[in-house]
């Protein structure tokens, strides 16, 4: 079979790799010398496994395919390309006389595929191909495990080694110069949309077969301009995309409503002008992938779900209010510098006037420096800084700027109506670690319920130990060293050393909820929250 | 006396014991002596033997040693029935909180395949907030149906059993063999196969084993997915998702906080690995609540816990992360407390009389608080002979205080109907999600504080309004068992035939109405007064009001009655277990309090041989506990010279100019190293020469 006959026959199931499949199957031709290794490369999803087995099993090339995400260890992939060039050659029930099936070296394993290539009866001695699928992913490679097995090839003559990348190769990664790469790019906009045409369309009821072949081709190329093109969506997400929108597009074709100025006919640009709204939401959150996937059962709900989804509060775990409370204190010792401590949270100073002035102005001061900093990430990512200034610069005194400027009793340095960079007092500081002694102190600065007699009352250092442990396992609190790289930490090392720092590891505006629930307000003790 | 009081003698008595100095605890070593042969098959055999031997005299005479063995006996048989009764009762509740949940996660594993879920691992996310070991009884339950079914089974992973990818894998695939084929089987199947040895992580082991037994759900539940490190998350996930055509994985994920966030902490790539659903298990709070009622309410009960057990127990609940078990456990712990240390248990138990004969109980009863005060209660009823025979007559006394157990029981088992009612009615008075619960309600009633407590008074207050279609809903939810003498059923019939009688009327209303009293305007002397006054009322709505009077009339007659001080009944030491203390300190330990306290008062745990009373810091204490005091006297950073000078001057106030230089010198460097080790102290960066301060006292 000729190069060009295998491209045509596997068009028809894998349309637009016409170049790739050609280059493979010339390059791969049972009747051609074997090539020592070939690198084929392209980022996820743009078919290249499935050209090449494809490929391999039209030309009835013996092969051999191991993916390599499957495993673990470079000595797993040792032993598993030896047992599946065993099982391709059919030789498994002869394992013993390889190796006894082990196999932990490169070396070990270039000479047994060279034994058992040799051992294949004399009408067999072809080519042999060995894929080696996502080969750059491998877990705990060596740093020589690609250029070694990429010298298989050159030691066994009848042996060719395919590596599959998913990422763009550097040059002469392999050490070795004039490797064959083939080059799998990412489908472009027209090839995209036909390959999505070519599949069979997603079945709506009670629509007309005629409307929805007139309407379909248009629905995928917008759909393909607003959410996967921008996006560099890949075909399954595309395709996935299409087939959860497309009822919704055409609901009101389905639900028999009267297309407007005085039509008898949808077309597509009325339903589009009808849908504007399904693109905005639904499809950004089309977009996201989620666990607990939207109930998109009831077309005609969906409209408002988002929006409701938005104002509704996100759902709170039920924590213990001893928890909570910790969590809290362990949140305000994050978030508030050290040497403000005193000024913040000590009982003496808390009723006098100037130690009110003195939190009122550093609170004003970080303030201003988070919005600062608010702002230059604002700018630097060119997002709606302009048109806000624009806004402060002719600001009309109004009843709502009045009612805000008492709200902000600031408001000559905050922004009007809280600015778009600000969100809460969760972007003010980043949560830098803190001394485990620290958050004691603060808690009992914090409790809401302090005993009444405190020198009589037993300490709860104890207790906060071990309510600590919990959130700790939680992640909600982290030990600081471990924040930095989750990998150095093994998650079960729970000793915690006398100068240990740690860390609080949830949003602000979160603990602020929770914290409302037990009746402690965070703004009221964190720098630059309340003012 | 009250319990408090009762607790005071306790501490008194332990801070006596204090004096006795401290005991060190030399756990005796278990296993082999010098020797002997070790043989585990014979040490498990012996270990039962002599558990059966202990248990027979596992409770301690008491009354100074001097009860006799039939009592101590009985105490703890009594105390076997009544907690084996009570934790059948805890484990079918527990059963039954999870039931609902179980059968959603059992029908999402059978109906959900990678196919309906375009291609991603299915996926539950079961939400349990703090009631944690909920999971745990779910995932057992749901392992034994899917075995009896012989679907498949569950494998359990926790974040402790996977470290890195290989060691999860590896527990992972013998968790999932043993499952069924028992460790000598996953042995059996790692040698016993047609080709070479397989790495222990490998997953072609899991999917021969797949293949061989047909499994088709496999569900693979992690405990607590939050501990996980995400890393090792996402390794594992791809890992099942790329087998996902060869093994039917089903993920469970336990979390604790909420999806969302558990959601924003993965990967992206790693959730479009996931698709599924979402279930919620049952807080612990309601959980525990059901426990508590039904413990308490039993009409059977034989031991109530009192106020402040209760207290302590809910609180316990509330403020901190507590499983059911625990709560049951603690539980469990009071029952015991109360038969193992309290001689009055033995009353319980429906003790024959030749075993309570005994002068040394009777001393007991007659010192009682309850005893006090039933007596003088009995002088003032005017009987002074009955006080004279309880007080001399050892067999009269024992006769009176057995019926007044069973009648103290009595009244509390009519304490906690009441409760019952009154939570009943609630449901239908109290508007909105808040609604007291059968556990407040009953730390009211054991404090006596309920039947004038603002809760009842605004429950009949709000039966008083309502229309015959609400009280008609009420009096059918009133329990049954109510004492016929408050006339319920005749209330009833009334009800229903005046009701039946006026069928086509709108419901009918009482005159506490609001709707049945009228505002009346009147203009005297350009004032404006507002009067209220009764609209005129129909034949059938003046029925109606009598019956609402009755009825709460009724109500209000029981609750007086039934709503009595638990502590006021005699003899309630033997059947209301009240005392804080040994629950509240066994179940918070308090080691750095305790540390704390040894090293800034020594004397506190160690026999002074002088006088202590003297000055604080002497050479007499431990080197480290001088060196702690004078620590605490110091700053945030502390001059490592000056601390020494003043180390050295407390032993040369003391010695004179005898002391020895270097000896101390080495006393203080222990004592420096072991403060160290605690964590007290650490090496400043500030100045080379100072030390810092990292613990502070009290906190």
């Amino acid at each position: 079979m000729q190069p060009v006959d295998v491209a045509r026959s596997l068009s028809a199931q894998w349309p637009c790799r016409d170049i790739q499949a050609r280059q493979l199957a010339s390059l791969l031709h049972p009747n051609t010398p074997s090539l020592s290794t070939l690198v084929v490369h392209g980022v996820s999803a743009t078919c290249k496994s499935t050209i090449l087995l494809g490929v391999l099993s039209t030309l009835e090339v013996p092969h051999a395919f191991v993916r390599s995400s499957e495993c673990i260890t470079a000595r797993h992939l040792l032993t598993k390309i030896l047992w599946s060039t065993l099982e391709a050659l059919g030789q498994k029930d002869e394992w013993e006389k390889y190796g006894k099936g082990r196999c932990e070296h490169v070396s070990t394993l270039a000479v047994l595929l060279e034994e058992c290539l040799a051992a294949r009866a004399e009408e067999q001695r072809g080519k042999f191909v060995l894929v080696l699928d996502e080969i750059d992913r491998q877990r705990e490679a060596p740093p020589t495990l690609l250029s070694a097995l990429a010298r298989l090839g050159e030691i066994i003559p009848s042996l060719c080694v395919v590596l599959v990348l998913s990422s763009t190769p550097r040059p002469l990664f392999l050490q070795n110069a004039a490797v064959p790469h083939v080059s799998f790019p990412p489908y472009t906009r027209k090839e995209a949309i036909e390959i999505l045409l070519a599949s069979p369309m997603p079945l709506v009821e009670n629509l007309p077969d005629e409307t929805s072949s007139r309407v379909y081709p248009h629905f995928v190329a917008t759909i393909y301009d607003t959410l996967v093109g921008p996006t560099a969506g890949s075909i399954p997400t595309f395709r996935s995309i299409c087939h959860r929108l497309w009822p919704l597009f055409v609901a009101p074709v389905v639900q028999g409503e009267a297309p407007p100025g005085g039509n008898t006919e949808w077309d597509f640009t009325r339903l589009l002008v009808k849908n504007r709204a399904l693109f905005r939401h639904q499809g950004e959150s089309a977009l996201v992938h989620r666990i607990v996937p939207e109930d998109t059962s009831a077309p005609s709900k969906t409209l408002r779900k988002p929006l409701a989804i938005s104002t509704a509060p996100s759902a709170l775990p039920h924590l213990p209010y001893f928890s909570t409370l910790i969590l809290t204190s362990a949140y305000l010792a994050s978030h508030t510098p050290q040497r403000l401590d005193t000024i913040f949270f000590s009982k003496f100073s808390s009723s006098s006037l100037s130690a009110r002035n003195k939190r009122a102005h550093h609170r004003r001061r970080l303030k201003v420096l988070s919005q600062a900093q608010a702002e230059d990430r604002a700018a630097a990512n060119d997002d709606p800084s302009t048109p806000r200034k624009g806004k402060r610069t002719k600001t009309r005194i109004t009843k709502s700027t009045l009612s805000n400027a008492f709200a902000t009793s600031s408001a000559t340095t905050s922004a009007v109506g809280g600015g778009a960079g600000i969100t809460g007092p969760s972007t003010i500081l980043s949560a830098r670690p803190f001394p485990l002694e620290r958050l004691l102190a603060i808690f009992h600065a914090v409790d809401p319920n302090p005993p009444e007699n405190p020198i009589h009352t037993a300490a709860v250092a104890d207790q906060i130990y071990a309510e600590l442990a919990t959130l700790r396992r939680l992640r909600l609190v982290v030990p600081a060293s471990g924040h930095v790289g989750f990998a150095s930490t093994g998650s079960g090392n729970t000793s915690a050393d006398a100068g240990e720092k740690w860390c609080v590891n949830v949003s602000g505006d979160w603990i602020g909820e929770l914290a409302k629930g037990i009746g402690v307000e965070v703004g009221e003790w964190l720098a630059g929250g309340l003012d | 006396m009250d319990p408090e009081g009762l607790e005071d003698a306790l501490d008194l008595s332990r801070d006596r014991s204090q004096n006795h100095g401290v005991y060190i605890y030399q756990p005796a070593k278990p296993g082999k002596a010098t020797g002997e042969r070790p043989s585990k098959r014979r040490k498990v055999s012996s270990t039962d033997h002599r558990g059966q031997k202990s248990d027979v005299k596992c409770f301690v005479p008491l009354l100074n040693g001097e009860e006799n063995a039939e009592s101590s006996q009985l105490r703890h048989e009594t105390y076997k029935q009544l907690w084996s009764a009570q934790e059948h009762k805890i484990q079918a509740i527990l059963e039954d909180v999870d039931a609902g949940v179980l059968a959603d996660v059992l029908s999402f594993v059978r109906e959900n395949s990678p196919e309906t879920c375009n291609g991603c691992i299915p996926t539950g996310l079961v939400t349990v907030g703090s009631n944690v070991s909920s999971l745990s009884r779910l995932l057992s339950r749901l392992n034994d149906q899917l075995l009896a079914s012989g679907e498949g089974g569950v494998v359990v992973l926790e974040s402790g059993d996977a470290p890195n990818l290989k060691s999860s894998l590896k527990n992972i695939i013998r968790a999932a063999i043993t499952n069924t084929e028992g460790n000598d089987g996953y042995q059996k199947f790692l040698t016993d196969r047609a080709g070479p040895r397989l790495l222990g992580y490998d997953l072609d082991l899991l999917n021969d084993y797949v293949q061989r037994k047909g499994t088709k759900k496999l569900v693979l539940a992690l405990r607590d997915s939050e501990a996980f490190d995400p890393g090792l998350l996402m390794d594992l996930l791809s890992l099942f998702n790329s087998w996902l055509d060869r093994i039917p994985f089903t993920v469970l994920l336990g979390i604790s906080t909420s999806v969302e966030l558990f959601e924003g902490r993965l990967p992206r790539a790693c959730v479009s690995l996931l698709q599924g659903k979402h279930f919620e298990v049952q807080e612990a709070g309601n959980c525990v609540d059901r426990i508590y009622e039904s413990l308490q309410t039993d009409p059977q009960g034989k031991l109530w816990l009192g106020r402040n057990v209760t207290s302590t127990l809910l609180e316990k609940t509330h403020d901190y992360f507590q499983t059911p078990e625990a709560f049951s456990r603690m539980v469990k712990y009071a029952y015991m407390s109360h038969f193992f240390a309290n001689p009055l248990a033995v009353l319980l138990g429906n003790p024959a009389p030749a075993t309570l004969s005994h002068p040394r109980l009777c001393e007991a009863i007659r010192n009682l608080p309850s005893f006090r005060m039933f007596c003088e209660d009995l002088l003032e009823a005017g009987s002074p002979d009955d006080v004279r025979n309880l007080l001399e007559n050892d067999e009269y006394l024992l006769q009176e205080a057995l019926s007044h157990v069973s009648a103290g029981q009595q009244s509390m088992q009519q304490i906690f109907q009441a409760v019952l009612v009154i939570h009943a009615c609630i449901q239908h008075t109290q508007q909105g999600s808040k609604k007291s619960n059968v556990s407040d309600l009953s730390v009211r009633a054991l404090s006596g504080e309920l039947n004038d407590s603002q809760v009842a008074d605004d429950m009949l207050a709000t039966v008083r309004t309502f229309d015959s279609e609400k009280l008609g809903l009420l009096l059918e939810s009133l329990p049954k068992t109510l004492p016929a003498d408050l006339a319920l059923e005749d209330i009833r019939t009334d009800f229903a035939t005046l009701v039946d009688a006026n069928a086509e009327f709108e419901p009918l209303r009482s005159e506490y109405n609001i709707n049945s009293s009228v505002v009346k305007t009147t203009v005297v002397q350009q004032r404006i007064l507002l009067s209220k006054g009764k609209a005129n009322l129909s034949e059938q709505d003046i029925e109606y009001t009598r019956i609402v009077d009755r009825l709460v009339g009724a109500l209000q007659e029981y609750l007086t009655e039934t709503l009595i001080q638990p502590q006021e009944l005699f003899m309630h030491e033997a059947f209301l277990f009240d005392l804080r203390n040994p629950l509240k300190e066994n179940f918070t330990p308090r080691p750095r309090f305790a540390l704390e306290r040894a090293l800034a008062n020594p004397f506190d745990y160690l026999i002074s041989s002088t006088d202590a009373s003297g000055a604080r810091i002497s050479a007499k204490q431990p080197a480290t506990a001088i060196l702690y005091q004078l620590y605490l006297e110091s700053g945030a950073l502390v001059n490592i010279h000056d601390l020494w000078q003043a180390f050295y001057g407390v032993f040369e106030g003391d010695q004179g100019n005898t002391c020895d230089d270097r000896m101390i010198m080495s006393l203080f460097y222990s004592a420096l190293s072991d403060l160290k080790s605690f964590g007290m102290v650490k090496n400043s960066r500030k100045k080379t020469d100072h030390l810092a301060k990292s613990a502070w006292m009290g906190l």
